[in-house]
């Protein structure tokens, strides 16, 4: 299993003690696209935080490609990070002083072994676009560009937080489409979090996230490509 | 309104970085009301005194008394007065009494009472002091008892020298004031005791015309002149003057650049609060809220921060000026006049940084207040826009680092500015206390005084000749000439005629050879300030004393610091300003000679070079003030820049922790971001150090007639560079600790950038 969730558990206290993760099992096998289905507050983001190594757990494990992330310290958390995850926002986080390519020099600048900026560039179709400053893109193109620096690294991991949130429906449909080419050109595979229960048709797996437990998993047998989602 | 309530939590929500800015703003103010404050009250009491108990423009002595003095007075214009002068010897030092003027000079009683009976003596306070007197007690002077009623100071006596051409003041030497008829009743007195005159023209303008002609009316009298010396050589009376002109100066000036840095950082953080909040305070035009009122909640911070500066550096400078006043003075006599503010001054440094600041934050803020509600609650105001600048950068040459860091600097132009400025002012005044101190250093070990070969230099009353009595061996005459050129009154020199196998003297070449004493010789500085070069001829110069105009064809240039003077032959010099062959006025000696001290004006003494220090200006507590306070802008300007840039990138620092940076890099790409502009801002620094200074020694030189030259000692430039850096250095380190904290769920909530 490339990607093990056991009896995870999370809580934050803000004057009351609120439980965000109360026990979530999830397993997903290397080159699976995953999609965490649920509300708002259902606790989808810190679940893809604590995997993501960004968050720590208060109980249980995560595993990733065999290693368990959950015993690891600071320092080996941002290696994690740094080899192993890659990273896409619903608004993109992209450093706005920089251009496209500079964006994408921000991951590969720290890589062990990062693919070329200029194949990446061309693997989302923005070639032409290098030398443009972020706010002088579309929201599509920024988050093809925010798919581009997650790609660089080839990471063993591609985390999405709604990455189509704050899209059109055609823009979102590219978007989902350019994750599933990576999927198989690369072979990442690729954990995705959204309220957009249509999403799940292109998913091997499905996660039904309600009050901090997986209400529901399942496995599809027949993949829909991107272009054929509708919502 | 509820607003208000929010002011105070704007600033203490960057508690560091607004107190950064008030110190910026309290130095602004601080130094202005101290140097007005210390120039001001120096100018009361030197001036004021020097005006008000009618000080000579000039001093002389003649070979026989004045007869009609008021027709002279009333031919030329001029207040002439006539004083007894006596000198006393004492076990333990020498008196000088002088018998009370009426007309000018004076005397003030700084304690005590003034001089009411016969036997009554004020003395000076320094005399009083180091010989043990007190007022009510006794003094004896040669046999008679005279009560000391009092202490006093006279305008021709402000540094009591006991020859008008002394350098230093002589140990044990003071003066005394006893009536007229107290002097007469010295048996000793006819043979003893001198006649001086005080001169003072009515008219305060063209005083060197005037005294030219006061000269010639006497010549034309049949006086005899000796000891003619005005006001502006004297060095009994100019020497305080030095310090008003070059405070006076400055005042202004450096206190604007520190108001005008502060405007630059104010105006850069009021902009961002303001971006910051425009959807805020589009949501509050949208409830009906004024543009003036929002406009007013948001001046509130620039205006109460440019005021607690502004009246806290007013505060702190008001006690300091005192102390600076006294050390000033310390070697002067003058009567104290308390010290005193000008109220506009007060007004001008509170008032000053909230106009400036006030008015550049509100011309900073007005473009966005100025937008629609709809406008603002889009939120454009608070992404990030990519200025001209970095639109025009291309770096695909450089690594990922280089062109991260550079797009950082030139993210904001006024941060960057204000860094680069800020840095520049601090190495400007750091290079500046080093170089004024090595500049000092080099005058006095290569001025002047290392011109000596002779170190003894005897000055006579009168003008004598070699045909009357040889000078002894080891011994050199001199004859010299006060001059100016003719429309530069300003610049004065000596010329000095010397014998052309003289050796007294060091008169070598810019490369160090020795040049010919049988040609004319100019000083580097004076050629310079004149700006001559050998073989050009010198037209139109003018004799202080009797006007006339001569031209000089210089054959040579002496390499000097700060030395003003031409050389030529002795013979040529007695020839062209129409003295008999073999007249001269000072003799150069390599040893001790015993002339009559009566026919002497002064004899200085070069052996002792460090004596001359203890009147020169305390250097090193000047550069290590200075210094002080160029780390102390330094550590403010670094810091308060450094802070911003964290702030203006938490988001991208927060995403790239995300994105697995190391705490070390990250550091290095945020904080090694500021080195180029440091670097480029300490480089600016010299440039600006070199066009400060020879500004203001320029002016000290129109003023006063001093030149000090600009010498840049490259081992104080890198320790100036290394400082400036080590700053840098420790205020990343500081500054690193914010960095650290900074979390990963910052730029997760922020979502866009």
């Amino acid at each position: 299993m490339f990607l093990s969730v056991s009896n995870l558990t999370k809580s934050y206290c803000t004057g009351t003690i609120t439980h965000v993760l109360k026990g979530v099992d999830l397993k997903m096998e290397r080159g699976q696209i995953g999609v965490i289905l649920g509300p708002s507050g259902s606790g989808k983001s810190t679940l893809m935080n604590i995997i993501g190594g960004v968050d720590r757990a208060d109980g249980g494990t995560v595993e990733v490609g065999g290693e368990r992330i959950t015993d690891l310290n600071d320092n080996q958390l941002v290696e994690y990070r740094r080899e192993s995850v890659g990273f896409v926002f619903q608004f993109y986080s992209l450093v706005s002083n920089l251009t496209v390519a500079e964006n994408i020099e921000v991951v590969s600048n720290i890589s062990k072994n990062p693919l070329k900026t200029d194949e990446v560039l061309s693997a989302v179709g923005l070639s032409d676009k290098k030398n443009r400053f972020p706010r002088e893109l579309s929201g599509g193109e920024q988050q093809h560009v925010s798919i581009a620096r997650a790609i660089v690294k080839n990471p063993k991991l591609l985390l999405c937080d709604e990455p189509t949130g704050a899209l059109d429906f055609q823009t979102s449909r590219s978007i989902l489409k350019l994750l599933q080419e990576v999927n198989k050109k690369y072979g990442t595979t690729i954990l995705m979090i959204t309220h957009n229960s249509a999403i799940a048709g292109m998913a091997h797996a499905v996660f039904r996230l309600r009050s901090g437990e997986v209400a529901e998993s399942a496995h599809n047998s027949e993949i829909i490509p991107a272009e054929r989602i509708e919502w | 309104m509820a607003l208000r309530k929010r002011v105070l939590r704007i600033i203490k929500e960057n508690k560091g970085r607004y107190i950064g800015i008030v110190i910026l703003i309290l130095l602004g103010s601080f130094y202005f009301i101290a140097a007005t404050g210390v120039a001001n009250n120096l100018e009361k009491m030197v001036v004021g005194f020097a005006e008000e108990y009618r000080q000579e423009d000039l001093t002389f002595s003649t070979d026989k008394p004045i007869k009609d003095i008021s027709a002279l007075e009333s031919e030329t214009g001029t207040l002439i007065e006539a004083y007894r002068q006596y000198d006393v010897k004492l076990s333990n030092g020498e008196l000088r009494l002088l018998s009370p003027s009426s007309k000018i000079n004076i005397p003030a009683v700084l304690s005590g009472r003034g001089l009411e009976n016969p036997g009554d003596i004020l003395l000076d306070p320094y005399f009083s002091q180091t010989q043990g007197l007190d007022i009510g007690g006794q003094i004896e002077l040669n046999g008679k008892t005279f009560n000391i009623v009092g202490t006093m100071a006279v305008p021709n006596y402000v540094y009591i020298l006991k020859n008008l051409y002394d350098v230093l003041p002589t140990s044990g030497f003071g003066i005394g004031i006893v009536s007229g008829a107290d002097i007469e009743a010295f048996p000793e007195l006819s043979s003893e005791a001198v006649t001086v005159y005080g001169a003072r023209f009515h008219a305060r303008e063209n005083i060197n015309a005037q005294t030219t002609k006061l000269h010639g009316l006497l010549i034309e009298k049949g006086y005899s002149l000796s000891e003619w010396l005005d006001a502006k050589n004297n060095k009994r009376i100019n020497m305080p003057y030095g310090n008003i002109s070059s405070m006076k100066s400055m005042s202004f000036p450096v206190a604007a650049a520190f108001f005008l840095l502060s405007c630059l950082i104010v105006g850069v953080m009021i902009m961002r609060t303001v971006k910051s909040d425009g959807v805020v305070i589009g949501t509050l035009y949208a409830q009906g809220y004024r543009r003036r009122e929002l406009t007013r909640h948001y001046m509130a911070v620039p205006v109460l921060l440019s005021a607690a500066g502004g009246l806290a550096g007013t505060l702190l400078a008001l006690p300091c000026v005192r102390p600076v006043v006294d050390s000033m003075l310390v070697h002067y006599v003058l009567p104290d006049k308390g010290i005193t503010f000008s109220p506009l001054n007060l007004t001008l440094a509170v008032l000053m940084p909230v106009a400036f600041i006030g008015l550049s934050s509100f011309l900073m803020m007005r473009r966005i207040l100025k937008k629609t509600a709809v406008e603002l609650m889009k939120g454009d105001e608070q992404k990030a826009k990519v200025n001209f600048i970095e639109r025009a950068l291309r770096l695909d040459r450089f690594k990922f680092n280089t062109k991260f860091r550079i797009r950082e600097q030139v993210r904001s132009i006024p941060r960057l500015l204000f860094l680069v400025l800020g840095v520049s002012a601090a190495s400007m005044i750091l290079l500046f206390g080093f170089t004024f101190n090595y500049s000092m250093n080099v005058v006095m070990d290569k001025g002047a005084l290392e011109r000596y070969v002779y170190p003894l230099e005897y000055n006579f009353k009168e003008v004598r000749n070699l045909q009357d009595g040889g000078i002894p061996k080891g011994a050199e005459p001199y004859n010299t000439l006060r001059c100016y050129p003719e429309g530069r009154e300003s610049v004065e020199f000596y010329l000095v005629g010397m014998e052309s196998d003289s050796v007294g003297f060091k008169v070598n070449d810019i490369r160090g050879n020795a040049l010919s004493r049988d040609q004319v010789n100019i000083s580097s500085p004076l050629a310079s300030r004149l700006r001559i070069k050998e073989g050009d001829t010198i037209l139109s110069l003018v004799s202080k004393l009797d006007g006339k105009s001569y031209s000089l064809k210089i054959d040579g240039i002496v390499k000097a610091y700060g030395e003003q003077f031409v050389y030529m032959p002795l013979d040529e010099f007695n020839h062209l300003t129409g003295q008999p062959l073999g007249s001269y006025r000072t003799v150069l000696s390599s040893h001790e000679i015993d002339f009559d001290e009566n026919l002497l004006a002064g004899v200085m003494d070069a052996r002792d070079p460090e004596a001359y220090e203890n009147v020169s200006m305390p250097t090193t507590l000047i550069v290590a003030s200075v210094s002080a306070l160029a780390v102390l802008i330094a550590v403010i300007i670094i810091f308060l820049v450094t802070s911003l840039m964290i702030d203006e990138s938490r988001n991208t620092i927060s995403l790239l922790k995300i994105l697995g940076y190391r705490g070390k890099e990250l550091a290095k790409l945020i904080l090694n971001s500021s080195a180029p502009a440091v670097f480029i801002g300490f480089w600016l620094g010299l440039p600006f150090m070199l066009a400060f200074g020879n500004s203001l020694y320029g002016y000290v030189a129109e003023i006063i007639n001093m030149l000090i030259p600009m010498m840049v000692n490259p081992l104080y430039v890198l320790i100036s560079f290394v400082l400036i850096f080590a700053v840098y250095e420790v205020t990343k380190r500081l500054c690193g600790r914010k960095l650290a904290k900074i979390s990963m769920s910052d730029a997760l909530k922020a979502g866009a950038e």
